[in-house]
C-alpha cells in the first residue's frame, strides 16, 4: 500500500485532477474524512491509502514517513525547505509569488523597507538575492492588508488572478518566483516503492507536461 | 525515557530504559565487529580546527562547533569520526600493519537544521577497513554493513504483504555523474543541477539527458559516464552477487547514481554545499520504511589520506544509534 497526503480546501481540486489524468483515480474522495482507502485498480497496482492534511503540514508527515508521497505547494516547500525529494512539479494550479506595492514602482524610504508576506525565510532569501534588504513582517493572512494599512510599505504574497490586488488598488511590482503544486516522495518511501512511483511519475509526467 | 528540555537546542539525555536500551545495542554491535576482527578506538572530542580545512568541505565544515580556547587556538567539538581517524593515523602510516581494521562509537556535535529524527548531538557507531585490495576490502565493508543492521534491526516482525520491513540499500559511485553533468550544464549550473538530480527532479534530469538517472538509478548506456561507467559495471556485478546473498534476509540494494549527484561536483567546482565531501569511489545509505533518514552511510575515501600526504586505501561507514532504536520502536508499534 502507498499513503498519499493530499491538500484540503481549494488545491485539493488540481491534485486530484492531475492524479486521475495520471491513472490514479480517486472517485468517491470525501473531503470531510481524514483518512480513506482505494482499492489496487490504478496505475500503481497497489492499493492506496488517502490522507486529507493542511498544505504546510504536509511536508512533515512526508519527512517522517507518515505519508509516502505529497502533492503540496512549492511555495510551503521553500519556506519549510523540508528534507525530501521533488521529482515534479505540476501544471495545473500554478501561481507567482510577487512584491505588491501601492505604486507601480518600488516604493523610496529614506530607511530599510518593510514587507509584510507569510514566508518570511524564502521572501528574504528572494530579496537578498535582488540586494533588497527589508524587514520582513511575519503575516498570517490577508497579507495585502499590510501596506494598504501602513503597517509595512510593500508586501510580497501569492498572486493567482490579481483580482484582489485589483480589488483593494495595488500593484504587482515584480513577479519574484513561480509557485506550482510539487509531487514530493519521503526518501525510503521512494527506495521501498521506486517501481510502482516511476509509473505514477511517468504517467504524471506525461499529462502534465505533454512530454516537453 | 529522553530529556530535551532545558538543554540546549538539539540535544537530549538519555535516562533509564533508553540509556540501557542504547548500551545494549551498542555492546551487540561492538561484539560482531570484535568477532571480524576490529579492534575499538576511542577519539577525543575536542580538536584543532585547522587540520579540518582541507578534509571537508562545504557544508560539513560550517556545521562544526568551534570557539576559541583560553589559550587562543581555534579548536572544534568533533563533527565526525572519520576525518580524525585519518588525520592521526595519515603520519604513522609506515609504522601500521596493514590492512588495518578499527572500530568507534560515541557522539558527534554538528550545528544543522533540526528535522525529523535528526538533533544536533547524536550517537555513532562506525567501522574502517584501511589498506588492502580495494574491491575486495568494498565488498567486505559492505557486507558488514548488512551484517550490523540486520543485527541492530533484529527479528523483522511479520508483515502482510512481507515489503514493509525491507531495509533498502543504495549503491553508487561519488562523482559518477560529474562529467555528464558538467557537459549538461556547465561549470557554473552543473552544482544547481547535481542538487536537482539529487531531489529527483525528474524535469531537470530529461532537459539535461539524464532521465534515466532518476528513473532506474543508472543510465542504460554507462558510456555517458565515461571512465565511471566501468565502476559503475562492478557495482552493478556487485549489486547481483550480494542481492543473492542478502534477499532472503530482507535486504534489498540498488544501484542509484543520483542518491549521491552532488556528493562531489560541489567541492570540484568550488561552489554549492557538497555533504558527503571526502568520499571518492563506492557509496552507500540504508533506509528503513517509515524513517526519515538514511540509518547509515558509508564508502571510500582515499583521498583523505592522498589529502593528507599520505598513500592508504581507506573505506568504512557509521550507523546512526539513536536512528537504529528508533526504527526498532516504529516496527514494534507497527
Amino acid at each position: 500500500m502507498i499513503t498519499f497526503g493530499l491538500p484540503k480546501g481549494r488545491n485539493l481540486g488540481p491534485a486530484r485532477a492531475s492524479l486521475a489524468a495520471a491513472g490514479l483515480n480517486l472517485d468517491g474522495l470525501d473531503s470531510s474524512r481524514l483518512r480513506q482507502r482505494f482499492p489496487d485498480q490504478n496505475v500503481l497496482g497497489t492499493p492506496v491509502e488517502v490522507l486529507l492534511l493542511k498544505d504546510w503540514d504536509l511536508p512533515l508527515y512526508v519527512e517522517h514517513g507518515i505519508v509516502d508521497c505529497a502533492i503540496v505547494g512549492s511555495d510551503v516547500l521553500e519556506e519549510t525547505q523540508p528534507d525530501v525529494f521533488r521529482p515534479l512539479q505540476l501544471k495545473d494550479g500554478r501561481s507567482r509569488l510577487s512584491l505588491i506595492a501601492e505604486t507601480p514602482e518600488l516604493p523610496k524610504r529614506s530607511g530599510q523597507l518593510r514587507a509584510a508576506t507569510r514566508y518570511p525565510a524564502w521572501a528574504a532569501r528572494l530579496l537578498a538575492a535582488r540586494n533588497l534588504h527589508v524587514e520582513v513582517i511575519h503575516l498570517t493572512s490577508s497579507i495585502e492588508l499590510g501596506p494598504l494599512l501602513d503597517l509595512t510599505d510593500v508586501a510580497v504574497d501569492i498572486v493567482q488572478t490579481g483580482g484582489t490586488l485589483r480589488a483593494h488598488d495595488l500593484h504587482e511590482v515584480e513577479v519574484l518566483a513561480e509557485v506550482a503544486p510539487t509531487f514530493v516522495v519521503n526518501r525510503a518511501s521512494f527506495h521501498a516503492h521506486r517501481r510502482r512511483l516511476s509509473g505514477l511519475l511517468g504517467a504524471l509526467e506525461e499529462t502534465e507536461t505533454g512530454g516537453d | 525515557m529522553k530529556i530535551s528540555a532545558g538543554l540546549p537546542t538539539g540535544v537530549s539525555a538519555a535516562l533509564f530504559d533508553s540509556a540501557r536500551r542504547r548500551r545494549e545495542l551498542e555492546a551487540r554491535l561492538s561484539a560482531l565487529l570484535e568477532g571480524r576482527g576490529f579492534a575499538e578506538v576511542l577519539l577525543p572530542i575536542l580538536d584543532y580546527f585547522e587540520p579540518y580545512r582541507p578534509l571537508l568541505t562545504g557544508r560539513r565544515l560550517e556545521q562544526l562547533y568551534r570557539f576559541v580556547d583560553r589559550d587562543g587556538q581555534l579548536l572544534v567539538l568533533r563533527g565526525d569520526f572519520t576525518p580524525m581517524l585519518a588525520r592521526l593515523l595519515a603520519p604513522h602510516l609506515d609504522e601500521l600493519e596493514l590492512p588495518l581494521r578499527l572500530y568507534y562509537r560515541g557522539d558527534v556535535v554538528r550545528h544543522q537544521p533540526l528535522r525529523p529524527g535528526r538533533m544536533r548531538e547524536y550517537s555513532q557507531l562506525g567501522a574502517e577497513l584501511l589498506g588492502g585490495a580495494k574491491a575486495e576490502a568494498d565488498e567486505r565493508m559492505l557486507t558488514l554493513f548488512f551484517d550490523l543492521l540486520l543485527e541492530a534491526r533484529g527479528e523483522a516482525p511479520a508483515t502482510s504483504d512481507g515489503e514493509e520491513h525491507t531495509l533498502r540499500v543504495v549503491l553508487g559511485v561519488a562523482g559518477a555523474l560529474d562529467d555528464a553533468l558538467l557537459a549538461a550544464a556547465g561549470e557554473r549550473e552543473a552544482s544547481d543541477l547535481a542538487l536537482r538530480i539529487a531531489s529527483r527532479d525528474r524535469t531537470a534530469a530529461r532537459r539535461a539527458g539524464l532521465a534515466d538517472v532518476v528513473e532506474r538509478g543508472y543510465p542504460t548506456e554507462l558510456s555517458v559516464l565515461g571512465g565511471a561507467g566501468e565502476a559503475v559495471s562492478d557495482l552493478l556485478g556487485l549489486r547481483d552477487r550480494l542481492s543473492s546473498e542478502y534477499r532472503d534476509a530482507g535486504v534489498e540494494i540498488e544501484v542509484d547514481l543520483a542518491e549521491f549527484a552532488a556528493a562531489t561536483l560541489d567541492s570540484r567546482i568550488g561552489v554549492g554545499a557538497g555533504q558527503r565531501g571526502y568520499y571518492d569511489g563506492l557509496m552507500f545509505a540504508a533506509y528503513a520504511p517509515g524513517t526519515a533518514l538514511a540509518l547509515g552511510v558509508g564508502g571510500r575515501y582515499d583521498k583523505v589520506f592522498r589529502s593528507l600526504s599520505g598513500d592508504c586505501s581507506a573505506v568504512g561507514f557509521s550507523v546512526g544509534l539513536d536512528l537504529l532504536l528508533e526504527l526498532g520502536d516504529a516496527e514494534a508499534r507497527s
